[in-house]
């Protein structure tokens, strides 16, 4: 069976803590709820949950849907957002896990790849050098999301040309926003040519796309 | 418990009390007074008190604060867990007990600490395991801790079949299938939308066309797959299958097919190579004429729309008219001669072409498939670049093939679809027994017993072929279509 794998990766640095946090975690389930009961979702998507702060983590390793649990995303008090780390761990990671079409297997739909964050990357160096890496490994769709007023939109649009930005990280625009994500989900199914990109549904009001 | 002497002794030491030589002899005579050596006592009954509830609340709270992880489980699917007490740390208790499960369609094994039966309801289901630790009493409140259960739906029950729209442009119908004649053989053919489409309402992209052209014996069968990302596909497979159709029928060269003819009877007698590559190169440009008057026929069609419909052409990422028409193409043209048939093949995209022998003891793929490294990434006959010379990974002659046989039990065309479900790799397609496999299939070797009875007399054929092509197969739920020559 063709695998949908889908990467997230979050920011959980010092700003997150508190209730963005708390949105974050209950945004992320509730969009998993809704991908539950979504026929298509329910046999392809394979998730993977990266979160960086001053480390990056795989909290959540490729997993398919129906075995998938979602852990608590936690967060430090302070510290910095190597987005440019969680990157490069992305990477490798992608490069491991995806199977390409062969005549012996089956290949993987294109992954899609959403990050979201509510600051700016620290490891601005590595952050530069990573993009073209992430470009190469032909994801169907990356979206990068950027929470409130301290986020940066230009960093991200260095990496892809769909950013959306968020007023608030609070917990509805959170919900709005994954619940989008669930509708972005379900488009990477669809057969499309080899470089095309997914095209995106309309978002909610609250999620205004980055021009 | 310590001794009651060491405790004083202990206590004095700890307040800084010297106990000289001198002293000694009035430290016994005071331990052992009894109203002291009693208050020692009770200091340490109260102390084992307080350490033995201490204890007994810290192993409470190690439990209720455990991440218990068990596995999900999907509704109507026999499930069973192990809770592994000991990994957990879900030791020395006196009582335990689970509820909340009965309800669900699930038990709890004591003996062999297992979770197992079929679940019921989806959801985020709520567990609760009531326990006492050592050092509980009867009269106690068992402790009560929540566990999640993940039940997910039974995938079947989330697909919808809601109609596609008959009033939009380019409607067909949901499901197409249709029988008959094809010259001394027959045909059967389904082309059913895929639950993906039926889901949201949206078109069935295959197409399917077949003729047998009365005027020169050839027998004309085409088989196309709408790119489902791309809006007018359906449309675009419609019109390669029937563009093809119409070549044969009405646009080709008679008297080059006649010359084609005539080297293949002289063939027949000698069966000389050099003439068969001569057979071969004239055979390749009657079928290449053939899908070019498909690829312009899609272009006439989306020049034109553009001009009546623009508001049809919103896609930013479109690179040209075309590929709002996107769809794949594979068809076979062949004759029965005197000592066996010709069949002439082309495709592009990822669906196969093939032919199993008289005997059922082999089977040939007749073309080459545009498998992507990534799912969905094939070639369509609305590409310009296929045409290219230097086009990869297939150039054009490559996608052409002519082949002799004296006789055949089959000749298969469909759709990834089909394919992607009963020989799920590419590599499967070169094997003769998974073809077997697939007949046996057909003849009702399934789950559900489904079969096609491959009888020309068989009025319910193409009802049966459809019926068949329902089957039920987890991540291919793709439109189906199946051609069957016998």
């Amino acid at each position: 069976m063709r695998r949908l794998p889908v990467y997230f990766l979050l920011d959980t640095s010092g700003s997150m803590n508190g209730e963005p946090i708390q949105a974050l975690n209950n945004a992320l389930s509730g969009m998993i709820n809704n991908l539950r009961s979504d026929a298509q979702a329910a046999e392809t998507l394979w998730l993977s949950i990266i979160t960086f702060d001053r480390e990056v983590k795989e909290v959540a390793p490729l997993t398919a849907l129906d075995a998938f649990q979602l852990p608590e995303i936690i967060c430090p008090e302070s510290g910095p957002t190597f987005t440019g780390k969680a990157l490069e761990v992305l990477y490798a990671k992608v490069q491991q896990e995806i199977r390409k079409g062969t005549p012996e297997q089956k290949g993987d739909w294109r992954p899609l790849l959403f990050i979201f964050t509510d600051g700016k990357p620290s490891d601005l160096q590595l952050y530069a050098e990573m993009i073209p890496r992430i470009r190469s490994l032909n994801f169907a769709s990356i979206v990068g999301c950027a929470a409130g007023h301290a986020a940066d939109t230009t960093k991200l649009r260095e990496l892809t040309s769909d950013v959306v930005h968020l007023d608030t990280a609070d917990s509805n625009t959170l919900k709005q926003y994954f619940q989008w994500l669930s509708d972005v989900i379900e488009q990477g199914n669809k057969s499309a040519g080899t470089t095309d990109n997914v095209t995106l549904p309309p978002p909610p009001s609250e999620v205004h796309i980055v021009i | 418990m310590l001794d009651p002497k060491l405790y004083i002794q202990k206590l004095l030491e700890h307040r800084g009390v010297a106990i000289t030589a001198r002293k000694q002899k009035l430290l016994d005579d005071f331990i052992s007074s009894s109203a002291i050596h009693q208050a020692a006592v009770t200091i340490l009954e109260q102390q084992t008190y307080i350490m033995k509830h201490w204890r007994i609340r810290d192993k409470i709270d190690d439990i209720m604060s455990a991440r218990i992880v068990i596995p999900n489980a999907t509704v109507g699917k026999p499930y069973s867990a192990v809770i592994d007490y000991d990994q957990y740390g879900l030791t020395d208790l006196v009582y335990d007990e689970w509820t909340g499960l009965e309800e669900l369609g699930l038990q709890f094994d004591k003996e062999t600490k297992t979770i197992s039966g079929i679940p019921a309801v989806s959801g985020e289901l709520k567990l609760s395991f009531h326990f006492k630790v050592v050092g509980e009493s009867e009269s106690d409140v068992p402790n009560i801790k929540t566990i999640t259960l993940i039940v997910n739906p039974d995938p079947k029950s989330l697909w919808k079949n809601i109609p596609s729209d008959r009033d939009a442009i380019f409607w067909k119908p949901d499901d197409a299938m249709a029988a008959g004649a094809l010259g001394d053989r027959h045909i059967v053919v389904a082309s059913n939308r895929g639950r993906s489409h039926e889901n949201n309402g949206s078109f069935r992209d295959d197409d399917f066309a077949f003729k047998y052209i009365e005027n020169t014996g050839w027998s004309v069968v085409a088989v196309s797959d709408g790119a489902g990302s791309y809006p007018l596909s359906r449309r675009g497979s419609q019109l390669a299958c029937s563009a093809v159709v119409e070549y044969f029928e009405h646009l080709i060269d008679l008297q080059a097919l006649q010359d084609l003819e005539s080297k293949i009877r002289q063939y027949e007698n000698g069966k000389d190579d050099t003439l068969w590559k001569d057979i071969a190169v004239s055979a390749k440009q009657q079928l290449y004429k053939a899908v070019l008057h498909a690829h312009h026929t899609i272009k006439t069609e989306a020049t034109q729309l553009h001009t009546a419909a623009p508001e049809l052409f919103d896609n930013p990422r479109a690179k040209s008219l075309l590929d709002y028409f996107h769809a794949t193409l594979i068809f076979t043209l062949f004759k029965k001669f005197d000592s066996g048939y010709i069949i002439l093949t082309f495709g592009v995209g990822d669906c196969p072409i093939a032919i199993v022998n008289r005997d059922h003891t082999d089977t040939v793929l007749l073309n080459k498939l545009d498998v992507g490294e990534f799912g969905g990434g094939t070639r369509f006959v609305t590409q310009s670049d296929i045409y290219q010379p230097d086009a990869s990974p297939l150039t054009m002659a490559e996608r052409f093939n002519v082949y002799y046989t004296e006789d055949f039990s089959y000749l298969f065309l469909m759709t990834d679809g089909i394919y992607d479900a009963k020989f799920m790799v590419e590599a499967n397609l070169e094997k003769h027994e998974q073809w077997e496999a697939f007949i046996a299939d057909l003849e009702g070797d399934n789950d559900e017993h489904a079969l096609v009875d491959l009888d020309p007399g068989n009025e319910q054929i193409a009802a049966e072929l459809a019926s068949w092509m329902d089957f039920w197969s987890p991540g291919n739920h793709d439109d189906r279509t199946l051609a069957i020559i016998y």
